[in-house]
């Protein structure tokens, strides 16, 4: 039987190859793309990342960071306004107002920073358990990028998009939710295709209505 | 979208690229302020819609190679894919081999990796790159990022045995 080449090998384990077939009838290369995770991993754990240190933030121009702090500050009064949002679960609505304030308030909001859908969209795959939907979004919503969140031990999906100087999130999952009422903080809540979509972010209604309809 | 908007959410990725680079938390923090400089003022240049993040770490890359470390840290490495294509895989099991490694050993071995190997591993392993990213920001081909990666792993497990 023919092996992978070792380029193969490192290919598939950085989800740059799909082509697996061959690792489901031979043990030798399936040990070897395991091994290469695992080192992957192990690399992962052995160089940290690094705080950027305060005094940089302020080189790099205050104005700039302080320029997402008043979003931040936005997002956090939403919050106070927000719990008249109740979705089936109980409080889960605030926990994903929770994580809109927090990574809006996040220097890395988001993990794939693209405006392009063909960088996003793959970079999700394997890490997520299904297709993430990222359409082609028109003026005047345009995409900044996405990041994998975790909510009620679920992955899902994270596309931070923006409206001019707003910044809607929008949650991808599988579970059901279901919006009963939103007061204040604007959200919509959405399925399609197997999966619900929950947008929040401080603009009018009309303009989540508008981003429902590009997906 | 503005410089700032696109740049700031890559301060402390950069920084930490920059820091792997440099070895030296003032050394880096200069090189990412001149890279925050340098993308500022060629960034009516930049094409909107075009990988930004590719671009700001081309920069901050290129500015370290014409530091005194970085000069310093250029090695030459045979970037024949000719040579390297088909290098069978290797039997051992690896499952075995790094089940339980060291991380100072290995956070050691990374370190003694030539600058081109050093950095492949950076942008693939911690920043999850896509090849085509990491080859648009080194400037190389695809396949030349696809040979360093392997490459730079095999010389990890060597190191680690």
């Amino acid at each position: 039987m023919n092996h992978l080449s070792a380029e193969d090998v490192a290919r598939i384990a950085d989800g740059e190859s799909q082509d697996d077939a061959h690792l489901r009838e031979c043990a030798i290369c399936a040990s070897a793309v395991l091994g290469e995770m695992r080192l992957k991993r192990a690399v992962r754990e052995a160089m940290p990342r690094y705080e950027v240190p305060a005094s940089l933030r302020r080189r790099t121009g205050g104005a700039p960071i302080l320029h997402w702090m008043p979003l931040a500050a936005a997002a956090a009064a939403a919050i106070v306004v927000v719990l008249a949002v109740f979705y089936s679960r109980g409080n889960s609505a605030n926990e994903l107002v929770d994580m809109h304030a927090t990574l809006l308030a996040s220097p890395n909001a988001v993990d794939v920073l693209s405006t392009d859908k063909h960088t996003v969209k793959p970079w999700f795959e394997g890490r997520v358990p299904f297709a993430v939907p990222v359409p082609e979004l028109q003026p005047p919503f345009r995409l900044v990028g996405g990041r994998v969140v975790y909510w009620h031990q679920q992955p899902g999906a994270y596309l931070l998009i923006a409206k001019g100087a707003h910044r809607i999130s929008l949650f991808i999952f599988r579970d059901e939710l279901r919006a009963v009422k939103t007061r204040d903080v604007t959200s919509e809540v959405w399925r399609a295709n197997g999966l619900t979509f929950v947008a929040i972010a401080d603009v009018p209604q009309q303009d989540l209505d508008a981003l429902r309809r590009s997906f | 979208m503005t410089f700032e908007e696109l740049a700031v959410p890559l301060l402390s990725p950069l920084y930490t690229y920059a820091r792997w680079l440099t070895s030296d938390a003032h050394e880096a923090e200069d090189l990412v302020q001149e890279t925050f400089l340098k993308g500022l003022r060629g960034f009516g240049s930049f094409t909107q819609g075009t990988n930004f993040r590719a671009w700001m770490y081309r920069i901050l890359r290129n500015t370290f190679l014409t530091s005194r470390s970085g000069l310093k840290a250029q090695t030459s490495i045979d970037d024949d894919p000719e040579r390297f294509e088909k290098l069978p895989v290797e039997s051992t099991p690896e499952s075995l081999l790094f089940a339980r490694y060291d991380v100072d050993r290995l956070r050691g071995a990374i370190a003694e990796l030539p600058l081109p190997f050093r950095e492949v591993l950076l942008l693939v392993d911690i920043e999850e790159m896509a090849y085509r990213d990491v080859a648009e920001t080194l400037s190389i081909p695809v396949g030349t990022v696809t040979s360093r990666v392997m490459r730079a792993r095999k010389k990890l497990r060597e190191a680690m045995r």
